[in-house]
């Protein structure tokens, strides 16, 4: 292991036991900050429900994710073509933008219902501007003068999508990717706690109802470990696929 | 005779222009509703939204004057802690290495949970909820600073130096300016996190703000409401974030951005 990696892990370590240390040294109720033992005891314990809470809310992020990405970089791909259409279209998608995601949520909830449509929808919405923004500046750094050069080859818009603008692009769109994943399942908890049949979100908003917030502690645990699960899944691929960056 | 004695000033011009953009869509909404017959419950009428908050404006104006103060005391926190910790994870690479994990999983935390702790940690205070949008924005604003320290030239560095600058004439008179782009980079960025900080930090049983204003009018299925408490944290976020784009022309006036 470097010795970068190593530092890391002793700081995680560091942080764990100066943790464990005050909330027992100054015997801190559970309900200020439990110890980082009692929040593993009651993951273990609660490990059937969490997991099944847990399952329920990533595939709710990953069917968002899936929408939002191939949405943003479909659309990103498409006004890139069509720049009138571009010209015409950007201040209305700038407009939904400005609006912050969670003011979203609680509409999404009353057009699509508690059900699991109004969280892919909440995440398809977050993740798809993300990736359309990071993909379009992506798309827009292509090299005039390459593009004039294929186009003298005769190389259709087509062609010069295919074989130049996607690849100069891809490392952006990758990075925006990236950058998503843990905005996806945090957009999924935000938008179930606001109402849920299930899911993190709803074991938090519940466990925070009935002050107990050592659950609230697991939940938010296993909440943060799949985030960082997702997010080093996507960095992997993203490594793989764009190799020359 | 001059054909143009009075020129117009940009800034009209471009004032006049954005009006005119605005008018133009809040035209297209009005239409669009009528002309397709969109049922309200889906998108009510831009006028009817209007007229709702015009009927209660005292809720709306302490709403957003409340979710404003919490955005700006998170966003400024958040924007000196941020530069403070790039400034001391370039000096003490040891204490980057040891915190820059800690941060990065703390990212990873759903800010709502947090919001309830933070709540019963400092009180149901505007402060609570300054905190969360406080902690949305700090990394961002630390990464970005680091980046932006890193990528100084070192033979710079080393001009300065050989001239007898100390470090700290190093940091204020190179290093942070050269920095600046990135740092502003960061802190377009921030200025839309700290809004979304303040909203949801308000969902934990506030009374007054545009977080509350949503809650309140989801629970009721009132959509116009909901459209209007929407529409206030547009102009919110829409003006914040252009502040802090027009300070960064005119600090950055050297526009080095990427």
């Amino acid at each position: 292991m470097s010795r970068r990696a190593l530092r890391g892990v002793l700081g995680i370590a560091l942080l764990l036991i100066l943790w464990e240390g005050v909330a027992r040294g100054f015997a801190l109720p559970s309900y200020t900050l439990p110890s980082v033992s009692e929040i593993l005891l009651s993951v273990w314990r609660q490990r059937q429900l969490l997991a099944s809470a847990a399952w329920f809310t990533m595939a709710e992020a990953l069917a968002g994710y899936a929408i939002g990405c191939v949405a943003g970089i479909g659309i990103a791909v498409l006004l890139s073509l069509l720049p009138p259409v571009r010209r015409g279209m950007m201040p209305a998608m700038m407009a939904i933008n400005s609006v912050p995601v969670a003011a979203w949520s609680p509409l999404l909830l009353l057009w699509l219902g508690v059900g699991i449509a109004s969280k892919i929808a909440a995440v398809a919405l977050a993740v798809g501007f993300t990736v359309f923004l990071s993909a379009l500046a992506g798309l827009d750094r292509v090299d005039r003068r390459t593009i004039g050069l294929m186009r003298s080859f005769g190389a259709g818009p087509l062609s010069i999508l295919w074989r130049l603008r996607l690849p100069t692009a891809l490392p952006l769109i990758a990075s925006g990717m990236r950058v998503s994943t843990v905005r996806s399942l945090i957009v999924a908890i935000v938008t179930e706690m606001l109402g849920a049949y299930g899911g993190l979100g709803w074991i938090i908003y519940q466990a925070v109802v009935q002050i107990d917030f050592v659950s609230v502690w697991s939940a938010i645990l296993v909440a943060s470990a799949l985030s960082l699960a997702f997010f080093g899944l996507i960095g992997a691929i993203e490594r793989r696929v764009v190799f020359w960056r | 005779m001059p054909v143009c004695a009075h020129p117009v000033p940009p800034w009209l011009l471009m004032g006049a222009r954005f009006i005119l953009g605005l008018v133009a869509a809040a035209l297209l909404w009005e239409g669009a509703v009528i002309a397709f017959g969109i049922r309200p419950h889906i998108l009510p009428r831009l006028s009817t939204i209007l007229s709702a908050i015009a009927a209660t404006p005292g809720a709306y104006w302490s709403g957003f004057l409340r979710t404003l103060l919490e955005t700006l005391i998170g966003f400024a926190a958040g924007a000196i802690v941020g530069v403070l910790n790039g400034v001391m994870f370039f000096r003490a690479p040891v204490l980057r290495d040891l915190l820059f994990p800690i941060f990065v999983v703390s990212q990873t935390i759903p800010v709502i949970a947090f919001g309830a702790l933070v709540v019963l940690w400092f009180g149901n205070t505007l402060l609570a909820k300054a905190v969360i949008a406080f902690y949305l924005t700090f990394f961002p604003v630390t990464v970005n600073t680091l980046l932006g320290l890193q990528s100084v030239d070192p033979r710079q560095t080393a001009l300065l130096r050989s001239f007898g600058a100390s470090g700290r004439q190093q940091m204020l008179r190179l290093q942070l300016p050269m920095a600046l782009p990135q740092i502003f980079v960061a802190l377009r960025l921030a200025a839309s996190l700290s809004l979304v900080g303040a909203i949801v930090g308000e969902w934990f049983g506030d009374t007054t703000g545009l977080g509350v204003l949503l809650l309140q009018a989801m629970y009721n299925e009132n959509v116009v409401g909901l459209w209007a408490a929407i529409l206030c944290a547009a102009v919110l976020g829409t003006g914040f974030y252009a502040l802090v784009a027009y300070a960064e022309r005119r600090i950055v006036f050297w526009g080095a951005e990427q």
